[in-house]
């Protein structure tokens, strides 16, 4: 057997190795989860989901001493700009997280109490404000521009119960 | 770590007065600030003038409230104005959940300027009882007058139909659907069937070099229905007015600076007294005359008031900000 051939022989060996196991492989996966169990977990989101909506609409007096809510300057969420973070804040003169920014609007523009960032409420409103950035590219940086505004078509921005009574629930 | 702003709020306006200080010196001087020419609104039979517009106050119930001050502040820049206004417009939105006492607040508060004034209602004045405490202040929340060559016209822009009977709901939750601004539970709307009418027969016997002004709390264009930035019947407002050489629309609503025109009519977007709007998602015409984005850490940001004047030669419009936060476009204002 010359040099060439050993080679081509063991590259033969090597695909079909690569073959047999890509099979086995296949045979033998599963979808990490089931239809149900994605159900379940996507309702669980939707809980906090609507929590955080409930919340950025004024559902926590204690974060507020002016009748304010996230929902009076970010209709939607807009210029909330969770993709935008970790980035430079002026008021902390460093690098903040998106939850540090929800606490300084509660606390400054709203007069209220600040939340726990790892509770939670907190965990709520970002689950909110995330999902309504979904698709949106990731981009940490500056705050000087006018970011890019997010486009609601109907409803709440998410799947919702309807409330019966109109537009929000088509 | 605490971070709340210790500097109180007049120091904000210290640091910020600059600005809008500086806003009125250069336009005495001359300097164009904010400025958006209404060339067209000239006509021989106008005898020079000005007037201001104040909108979007939003007051709450509680005394000593930071919207109140803003409200005095926007008082105290057009009585400061060195060439006064004949007349004031409010452009709508004196309340936040149309209470008779915010409503009342707003009048005290306004009672201060030194011109006289015109006011418009918005939702957030309206839908608790439908009104009846706004009449009851300000009467008429529609109407129109001659002024000095220029024929203005003030709507009531923001009637839906009823969606409140069919469900039950208390006043309150019918103010409370209306309050939101994002997917209006109550629908679009508009300044319906009886002002379309009332409007043709205003118009009816004006000769069409007459500039018209018209006045209203949304605006009357398309601009994002989802936020009611929109006048569900302004096509047909368009229309009953498309006679007009030139027609001018003064806006509140959107609290930010925005700019339009369609056929003969320019739209002209004020700025709110108590917060800005974020851009909506759309593509605008005119993207120039966005206002920069406000820092949120500077409470004076991205509100103020405006003025606009008319005389033979035309018209300008300027928006007199709080804190500056106008692009060179607004700065230098456009022909139109």
């Amino acid at each position: 057997m010359t040099t060439k051939n050993i080679l081509k022989s063991l590259t033969g060996s090597i695909l079909l190795t690569i073959a047999t196991s890509a099979v086995f492989f296949q045979a033998s996966a599963r979808e990490p989860f089931t239809k149900e169990e994605l159900k379940a977990q996507e309702k669980k989101l939707l809980v906090a989901v609507e929590e955080g909506y409930n919340l950025w609409h004024g559902s926590n007096p204690t974060m507020q001493n002016n009748g304010l809510a996230c929902g009076n300057c970010h209709p939607d969420a807009a210029a909330s700009n969770p993709q935008t973070f970790p980035k430079y804040h002026t008021a902390f003169d460093r690098v903040v997280t998106w939850r540090e920014m929800v606490n300084w609007c509660i606390q400054n523009p709203q007069g209220g109490k600040v939340l726990d960032v790892g509770g939670p409420e907190m965990l709520a409103i970002e689950a909110y404000a995330f999902n309504l950035h979904r698709g949106l590219p990731i981009e940490p940086g500056l705050a000087s521009r006018q970011t890019k505004p997010i486009k609601v078509d109907y409803g709440k921005g998410f799947p919702s119960k309807p409330s019966g009574i109109g537009f929000d629930t088509k | 770590m605490d971070t709340k702003n210790e500097r109180s709020r007049r120091d904000f306006l210290g640091l910020t007065g600059k600005a809008g200080l500086s806003t009125l010196v250069a336009s005495a001087a001359g300097i164009n600030l904010g400025v958006i020419d209404l060339v067209h609104a000239g006509s021989k039979k106008v005898t020079p003038f000005r007037m201001a517009m104040i909108s979007d106050s939003h007051l709450y119930s509680q005394d000593g409230h930071k919207f109140d001050l803003q409200l005095e502040d926007a008082v105290a820049q057009v009585n400061a104005l060195e060439i006064q206004p004949d007349f004031v417009l409010y452009g709508g939105d004196i309340a936040q959940n149309g209470t008779e006492d915010q409503l009342a607040k707003g009048k005290k508060i306004l009672a201060n300027l030194k011109p006289k004034m015109m006011v418009i209602p918005g939702e957030h004045d309206w839908y608790l009882d439908m009104g009846a405490a706004w009449r009851g202040m300000f009467g008429k929340d529609y109407w129109s007058f001659d002024h000095k060559g220029v024929h203005f016209i003030g709507f009531n822009s923001i009637l839906v139909k009823d969606f409140w009977t069919e469900k039950g709901l208390t006043n309150k939750q019918r103010m409370e659907a209306m309050e939101m601004l994002e997917g209006p539970i109550g629908g679009l709307w508009g300044i319906q069937a009886e002002q379309l009418e009332w409007l043709k027969k205003d118009v009816a016997k004006l000769s069409p070099d007459t500039p018209v002004v018209t006045f209203s709390h949304s605006p009357l264009w398309d601009y994002y229905p989802r936020w009611n930035f929109q006048t569900s019947d302004a096509p047909e407002i368009r229309k009953i007015l498309s006679k007009f050489v030139n027609v001018t629309s003064f806006h509140g609503h959107v609290h930010q600076t925005i700019y339009n025109k369609i056929g003969n009519m320019t739209s002209i977007g004020a700025m709110s007294t108590s917060w800005p709007w974020p851009y909506p998602p759309v593509n605008v015409k005119y993207p120039e005359s966005q206002q920069y984005r406000a820092d949120p850490g500077n409470e004076q940001d991205g509100m103020g008031t405006l003025q606009a004047s008319f005389s033979p030669n035309g018209g300008k419009a300027q928006h007199l900000p709080f804190a500056d936060s106008l692009t060179p476009f607004l700065k230098n204002g456009i022909k139109i």
